[in-house]
């Protein structure tokens, strides 16, 4: 197996707060990682920075055998951001088509396997407006994942998805996992990060402890992985 | 009406006012830089009109008036050597017209009526005006000092009627206020909305999030902006087609220049609008803001662009600002164009003042796009 992500002593600064303080990560192609950490732990900050989207103050983030910020590497990347950033004048369609198009990939098909995958084909005509929380969600998962990437980075994807949706949609990812997509998932969410195949638990700009659910159970000295968390944790628990 | 309920709808409008030091500023800052504005533009002293005089008259009335015209305090007046003289300065903009005193001046006095030909630039009303209105002070205060002095008793005789044939270089006279405004006026329109539509257009791509989506695609910046020109562009080419048809054939604006050119001259102004737009829209967090902004974009070029007074007639220290501002050069191409029928190269300078502009803000709008949110 070879390494799509690599994150090498990443720091970043904005003024007086440490958003990532010499994070280092491995991302296996075709695993699903996940980023687990409370409400400003640097989840996202780390997500921008693989993405090219933050200069890191130091350090190393190479995807897909490139050193970022690489826009070549980009195309190859599926990026859906954590507030549903889409047309909002536009229909579901229009959305995933001009999302397509950017990514250098206009293909048809693409875009109504896209929409199929979050069950919005027939909901395509729909202004986006219209569509509900939810239902713009799934739509702007299926924009970061119309041009077929190597590497998807979601964003807290499956907030405001309803439970029996967010099954779809995590069988569907396991899928495209099985097909060789690499997917880094970042969460909040203690039960969606047992889905992952790996979890990078984020605390205060650095990586606490990694590993499987059963490793990071074991680590932690719990079986639920939230007392697990809180006790890898330990003092450093509020929200920064 | 509860009156606490009431009370912190207020208090918190309040507590908004006081984080948004913005606002606050553009309610109570741009009311008196837009009044000031106002005031100092119209405040100007207008230069005296000039006037060239062509005395062909041997007779003893021809230099008498000539001599009231260059004393005159109503106009500027010099001395020239001929017609021909006369014509080539209103074409270069140093003249505002010439009298011509014919050769017969003083000799037609006995026929009871004296004509003098006066030739005006033609398209400004006021300015024709105070030029016939000095021409013919000139000419009545010549008559009352030739007229020999009447002894008590007697009748004097009656001054000899003054026929003043005016003709005009542009416009045969007809041009009014509604001429005068309507080719800027169209240019004004034209980048005001094509500004408006792409800051706040603009501004949603920044705050919604999607413009940090296009960065995360391999798009290149000059991607993003050209392709919102020609976006913007097409619609502004609807737009100004539209606009332009409306002022020439529904409300008849006068037009002695090329269409072509105008529409060339408003595309230009809407290429401008929309890198302005995209710039701008940097510095304005929410589509409040932006809005906020039309104040300071707009107001002052309506002002001082020289569309409702000439730039040469405002204060001193007001012209260098208006000769900063794009719109400037535009007003005075349109009206170069519409009034004058000017070609391409009489308006070549104000064409590239234009066009240095859009490029000089194309490369601030690309800069502003850049790659990392942070």
């Amino acid at each position: 197996m070879s390494a799509a992500v690599e994150v090498r002593e990443v720091r970043k600064q904005f003024g007086e707060i440490e958003a990532l303080a010499g994070i280092s990560l491995t991302v296996q192609a075709g695993e699903i990682y996940g980023l687990l950490g409370p409400n400003g732990a640097g989840k996202t900050t780390l997500i921008r920075a693989i993405v090219g989207l933050v200069r890191a103050d130091g350090g190393e983030v190479r995807v897909l055998g490139s050193v970022m910020p690489d826009r070549a590497t980009l195309s190859r990347i599926g990026y859906m951001t954590q507030a549903a950033a889409l047309y909002a004048d536009l229909t579901a369609e229009e959305n995933a088509r001009f999302f397509a198009a950017v990514q250098g990939n206009g293909d048809r098909r693409g875009v109504e396997a896209a929409l199929r995958f979050v069950e919005l084909w027939e909901r395509r005509r729909s202004v986006t407006a219209t569509l509900s929380g939810g239902m713009r969600t799934r739509l702007s998962l299926a924009c970061a994942l119309v041009h077929g990437p190597d590497l998807l980075l979601l964003d807290e994807p499956t907030v405001g998805v309803d439970p029996q949706l967010r099954v779809q949609l995590w069988d569907g990812l396991r899928r495209m996992a099985a097909e060789g997509t690499t997917i880094i998932v970042s969460s909040h969410v203690m039960d969606e990060a047992e889905r992952t195949d790996r979890l990078g638990l984020v605390q205060g700009g650095r990586l606490l402890a990694e590993g499987t659910v059963a490793e990071i159970l074991a680590l932690g000295g719990s079986d639920r992985l939230e007392d697990a968390f809180l006790r890898l944790a330990g003092t450093e628990t509020q929200d920064r | 009406m509860n009156p606490r309920r009431t009370l912190a709808i207020t208090g918190r409008l309040l507590a908004q006012f006081r984080h948004d030091h913005r606002t606050l500023g553009i309610l109570f800052v741009t009311p008196l830089v837009v009044l000031g504005l106002f005031a100092a533009m119209l405040g100007g002293d207008a230069p005296l009109p000039t006037l060239g005089v062509v005395q062909l008259d041997g007779g003893p009335l021809g230099p008498q008036v000539a001599e009231a015209l260059l004393d005159s305090e109503a106009v500027a007046a010099s001395e020239l050597t001929d017609v021909n003289a006369g014509e080539s300065a209103i074409g270069d903009g140093t003249l505002d017209g010439f009298v011509t005193i014919p050769s017969d001046f003083s000799t037609s006095l006995g026929t009871g009526t004296v004509s003098l030909d006066v030739r005006v630039e033609g398209t400004d009303g006021a300015r024709t005006a105070r030029i016939v209105g000095a021409v013919q002070g000139g000419v009545l205060a010549a008559m009352q000092s030739y007229a020999p002095p009447v002894p008590s008793g007697v009748v004097a005789p009656s001054l000899p009627k003054l026929d003043v044939a005016v003709s005009y270089r542009y416009g045969d006279g007809d041009l009014g206020p509604l001429d005068q405004l309507g080719g800027p006026f169209i240019g004004l329109i034209v980048f005001f909305l094509v500004y408006i539509v792409t800051s706040v257009s603009f501004l949603r791509e920044r705050s919604l999030g999607t413009l940090e989506r296009l960065m995360a695609t391999p798009l290149r910046r000059p991607e993003i902006v050209v392709g919102y020109l020609l976006g913007f562009g097409l619609v502004a080419i609807i737009q100004s087609a539209e606009v332009l048809a409306f002022g020439l054939l529904v409300l008849g604006l006068y037009n002695a220049g090329s269409v072509l050119l105008i529409f060339g001259l408003l595309l230009l102004l809407s290429v401008g609008a929309v890198s302005l737009g995209i710039f701008l829209s940097t510095f304005a967090r929410s589509e409040f803001q932006a809005v906020q902004f039309i104040p300071l974009v707009v107001v002052p070029q309506v002002l001082l662009s020289g569309i409702i007074v000439p730039v040469a007639d405002e204060p001193g220290w007001l012209q260098p600002i208006s000769n900063a501002l794009p719109l400037t050069y535009a007003v005075d191409a349109l009206r170069d164009v519409m009034l004058r029928g000017s070609g391409v190269g009489e308006i070549a300078l104000q064409v590239a003042v234009l066009a240095g502009f859009v490029i000089v803000v194309l490369a601030a709008a690309s800069a502003t796009l850049r790659r990392e949110v942070a």
